[in-house]
């Protein structure tokens, strides 16, 4: 019974003609470099300042340091201590910020055009004059350790966390949370900020990256006011190659006991990728395929067949240096070991079958046709720009990102399975009740098991 | 700075069906959003989390479409989409690039009209296990995750229809029958039950013709179902209390009131309030228990709008280890007083109204969020055009509205504190009654 309605199946129409937005680079006299993004239409001006200094480059007894820096600069400034520089930043509307990733240093403001130059001022007070008052620093510290307590206790971030430990060596900076563990930020003072700050300041290797309606607004010359007298601090140092190496020369079982938990939070990977492959649109393409489309072998697997989970996904987080490639998902207790034994064997699958023609247009359909859509307003348009500096791409990256992905064949995307992906040599990491799955998952034979006890610390 | 107001015509079909259109050709995007008038709302004891069940099975096919193939083909037409269900209504909404609209209108169309066609009960049970799953990862196995679920049932008295979670009970979902779904579908997702709103690069007489096209052969609902009276007083009467015992290292204190209803000028006055006590480093809380007085590692306030009787406006602290929960719970409470003693300076406002501003100005800068404002504000107000005085509403909210409504909402006798409080596992009361037993054996000795 078709009650009303039309069996047809409409056909698309024309696309209308799309391309990345262009850009302007100019140096400032210092070297800064500035980009700028003109978007009609688009009174919300993002701006954004890259620091070619991240997490990885700090010295591994302190780690943290790097995230605790972007957290503290707009903690007080030459000109101005914390509240009074929030207080300037919100009475603008300006949302201030400052993030520090496993790459880079980045620092930002959101503001309508009209006040982006006032705006701009409170950017380059927060980046060029942060002071490091020792009681912020110490306030966030111990935030962040309290943070850790937390990260313990919730279940997919104790996942991410034994995941990385079980398949980085001890001495890869990846082995660790980005914000640094117990240990290392225990110690960590304003002058270890200070020092992990000063590391990424050199305007030679500085970026500003500003996306908006910015007619009638002369960016060059306020970026030039305002940045172009900075100079390179004592500490600025190049970022240098980030070595990752994987653990696991076989197949290893970590278990996380979780008393009581009515799922079981499973990662399954190894160390994957730097961002500058040249595999970089196959691997894409594969990813989707494997578990980012909602109908990727994953999701339909494990969760519109057998209904295991909310959701199962996987993909590759490519950093300057090989970033994990994980495959995830949250199951009931009862189904985690066939869970496991299903997001293995599509794993196998990847490698072992080509994909089917309808499963590489599905892949490519989307991300080609998403791609506009992933632009629409300032902020992401300026976050990729700054992608492109970070990992040093070429300014055309994005205008031929749809071709690439257009030109990826199935046997494009079967070779970059077999080479990239390790099911032999992938850690199993799961949070979960390991008195109701540790005797299953002993007699699976994934792989030799491990049971870990977190020592419970109640606090007083 | 003033936002540009955004046009838009409003209409209905034959059969009921509302629908709002507003252009918008700076970007190659079109956005469809759907509300259908259902929430957790109307859902009665015994069939809790249905409507929410009930959203996950509209992705499962209908007379012309295959189980999940609504979203591969979204995806394949390079697009997004997603559909959610909260108190007072459903809605299933895709962004697509432009050329993609008549797809989007032809899927939501066909199972509008047919999903009963493609229901089974493999796909029911499929999706059951999946919702169930989905309660586990949100709530169940989180910590501190049972609050949101806790703070209504202490704020709605039980026979109020927001007393039960939007995911509703294992128990209940495990009930939820075929025939369920098939007396669901046919009293609530009608033509006319439902609001559809196209903003982006359309071309209006397209969009118009196409909607006639794919909806218009579907039947009005003659008999939706009107919920009886949900008022309630606005003030919860006498405050509530619960210690929660849970697997989490640091204490924490939710609160929760009962405040305006969504649509009422005071919850505008509350929400600019909540922006001064807990929007960001520069609020109230942050200010004195975060930064001053470092006893709580983080805070927060907001108000979620239902129209059923009572909006819910909830908080929290975490507590610092070392620090007594007393003495946050007092600081939070204090300062939440004082803004009907002290009410919000010059400043706060003045800071506080550009904050809003830049958030709607970011907010309505995406067409999807435009489409679902639009939908939502025909929905529950019957009046699209609230998306353009929405924020001057707010930015006209003084610091007299903000004292008189803070004075009524966060009373004593209208609060609920939840303080989730670290469990000590039984392994190490295991350990514990061994080290006793070891020192009792050693003192006999």
């Amino acid at each position: 019974m078709s009650d009303g309605v039309v069996a047809t199946r409409p056909k698309p129409g024309v696309p209308r003609p799309y391309q990345f937005p262009a850009f302007e680079r100019t140096r400032l006299a210092n070297g800064l470099t500035l980009i700028t993004v003109q978007l009609d239409g688009r009174p919300l001006v993002s701006a954004n300042m890259v620091l070619l200094n991240g997490a990885a480059d700090e010295p591994a007894t302190e780690a943290g340091a790097t995230v605790l820096a972007a957290r503290a600069m707009s903690e007080g400034t030459e000109r101005f201590d914390a509240i009074a520089l929030v207080e300037a930043a919100e009475r603008l509307g300006a949302s201030l910020h400052a993030e520090a990733s496993w790459d880079a240093m980045t620092a930002g403001v959101e503001v309508t055009a009209s006040r982006l130059e006032p705006a701009l001022e409170l950017l380059a007070e927060m980046v060029g004059r942060p002071t490091f008052p020792p009681r912020e620093v110490e306030r966030l510290r111990d935030e962040r350790l309290n943070d850790i307590l937390q990260a313990r206790a919730d279940p997919r971030r104790r996942a991410d966390e034994a995941f990385v430990d079980a398949i980085y060596t001890d001495d890869s900076p990846y082995h660790r949370p980005a914000a640094g563990t117990a240990e290392t930020v225990a110690i960590l003072s304003r002058d270890h900020a200070r020092r992990s700050w000063e590391r990424g300041m050199d305007p030679a290797a500085l970026t500003l990256v500003v996306g908006g309606d910015l007619r009638g607004v002369d960016v060059a010359a306020i970026a030039q006011g305002l940045f172009g007298g900075w100079e390179a601090a004592r500490g600025a140092a190049q970022p240098r190659p980030v070595v990752a190496r994987s653990a696991q020369d076989g197949r290893l079982v970590r278990l996380v006991h979780r008393p009581g938990s009515v799922q079981s939070e499973i990662r399954i990977g190894h160390p994957g990728l730097p961002r500058r492959i040249p595999d970089f649109h196959a691997l894409s393409v594969m990813g989707a395929i494997l578990g980012g489309l909602f109908n990727s072998r994953l999701n339909r697997n494990l969760r519109e067949d057998k209904g295991y989970t909310y959701g199962a996904g996987a993909g590759f987080d490519l950093r300057r240096g090989p970033g994990p490639f994980a495959a995830r998902a949250a199951v009931n207790t009862e189904v985690t070991v066939p869970a496991i034994a299903e997001m293995l064997r599509e794993l196998e699958r990847m490698r072992d079958e080509p994909v089917t023609d309808d499963e590489l247009a599905a892949a490519r359909d989307f991300l080609v046709g998403v791609f506009p859509l992933r632009f629409e307003t300032p902020g992401p348009v300026v976050g990729a720009i700054a992608g492109l500096v970070v990992h040093d791409l070429p300014d055309d990256e994005l205008a031929r990102y749809r071709p690439q992905i257009e030109a990826v064949t199935i046997e494009d995307v079967h070779r970059v399975a077999r080479e990239h992906l390790h099911v032999d040599r992938a850690a199993v990491v799961l949070v979960g009740d390991a008195d109701a799955v540790a005797g299953d998952l002993e007699g699976a034979g994934f792989g030799r098991l491990e049971v870990v006890h977190d020592e419970v610390e109640p606090a007083v | 700075m003033s936002i540009p107001a955004i046009r838009f015509t409003d209409e209905r079909l034959p059969n009921g069906l509302r629908l709002v259109i507003a252009e918008d050709h700076l970007a190659p995007v079109v956005a469809v959003n759907i509300w259908y008038a259902v929430g957790s709302k109307h859902e009665v004891p015994g069939k809790t989390g249905f409507a929410h069940l009930f959203e996950h099975v509209m992705f499962q096919g209908s007379a012309h479409v295959g189980k999940a193939e609504h979203i591969a083909l979204v995806q394949a037409a390079g697009g997004t989409m997603n559909g959610t269900t909260w108190l007072d209504r459903t809605n299933y909404y895709e962004t697509l690039p432009s050329h993609e609209l008549e797809l989007a209108l032809w899927l939501e169309a066909d199972r509008m009209g047919t999903l009963l066609d493609a229901l089974s009960q493999e796909n029911l049970d499929n999706q059951r296990e999946v919702v169930k799953n989905e309660k586990r990862w949100s709530y169940d196995n989180r910590p501190y995750g049972t609050w949101s679920e806790k703070l209504q049932a202490h704020l709605f008295p039980p026979e109020h229809p927001y007393h039960h979670p939007t995911i509703g009970s294992m128990e209940d979902l495990d009930a939820a029958s075929l025939d369920d779904v098939k007396a669901f579908f046919r009293t609530w997702y009608a033509p006319n039950n439902a609001v559809i709103a196209i903003v982006g690069d359309v071309e209006p007489a397209d969009a118009r013709r196409w909607v006639r096209r794919y909806f218009g052969g579907i039947p009005t609902n003659a008999d939706v179902p009107r919920l009886g009276d949900l008022s309630l007083p606005p003030s919860l009467g006498a405050e509530r209390r619960e210690i929660v015992p849970d697997r989490v290292p640091l204490p924490r204190i939710y609160f929760g009131f009962r405040a305006p209803q969504f649509g009422d000028e005071r919850l505008d006055a509350l929400e600019v309030a909540a922006q001064i006590l807990a929007g960001g480093k520069g609020s109230r809380l942050h200010r004195r228990l975060v930064r001053e007085e470092q006893i709580a590692q983080d805070v927060a306030l907001f108000s979620l709008g239902f129209v059923g009787g009572a909006s819910m406006c909830a908080g929290w602290a975490t507590v610092r280890p070392a620090v007594s929960i007393e003495r946050v719970e007092q600081a939070f409470t204090e300062e939440l007083e004082r803004m009907s003693i002290e009410p919000a300076t010059d400043d706060e406002l003045v800071r506080a109204r550009a904050l809003i501003e830049t958030d709607e100005l970011g907010a309505l800068q995406r067409v999807e969020e435009r489409a679902d404002r639009l939908a939502m504000y025909s929905t529950l107000f019957d009046d699209p055009d609230l998306i353009n005085r929405m924020l001057e509403r707010y930015l006209s909210v003084t610091a007299e509205r903000m004292r008189d409504v803070a004075g009524s909402v966060f009373r004593q006798e209208n609060r609920v504190v939840l303080t989730y409080v670290p469990l000590i596992p039984q392994a190490d009361e295991a350990a514990l009654d061994e080290k006793a037993a070891l020192a009792d054996e050693e003192v006999a000795a």
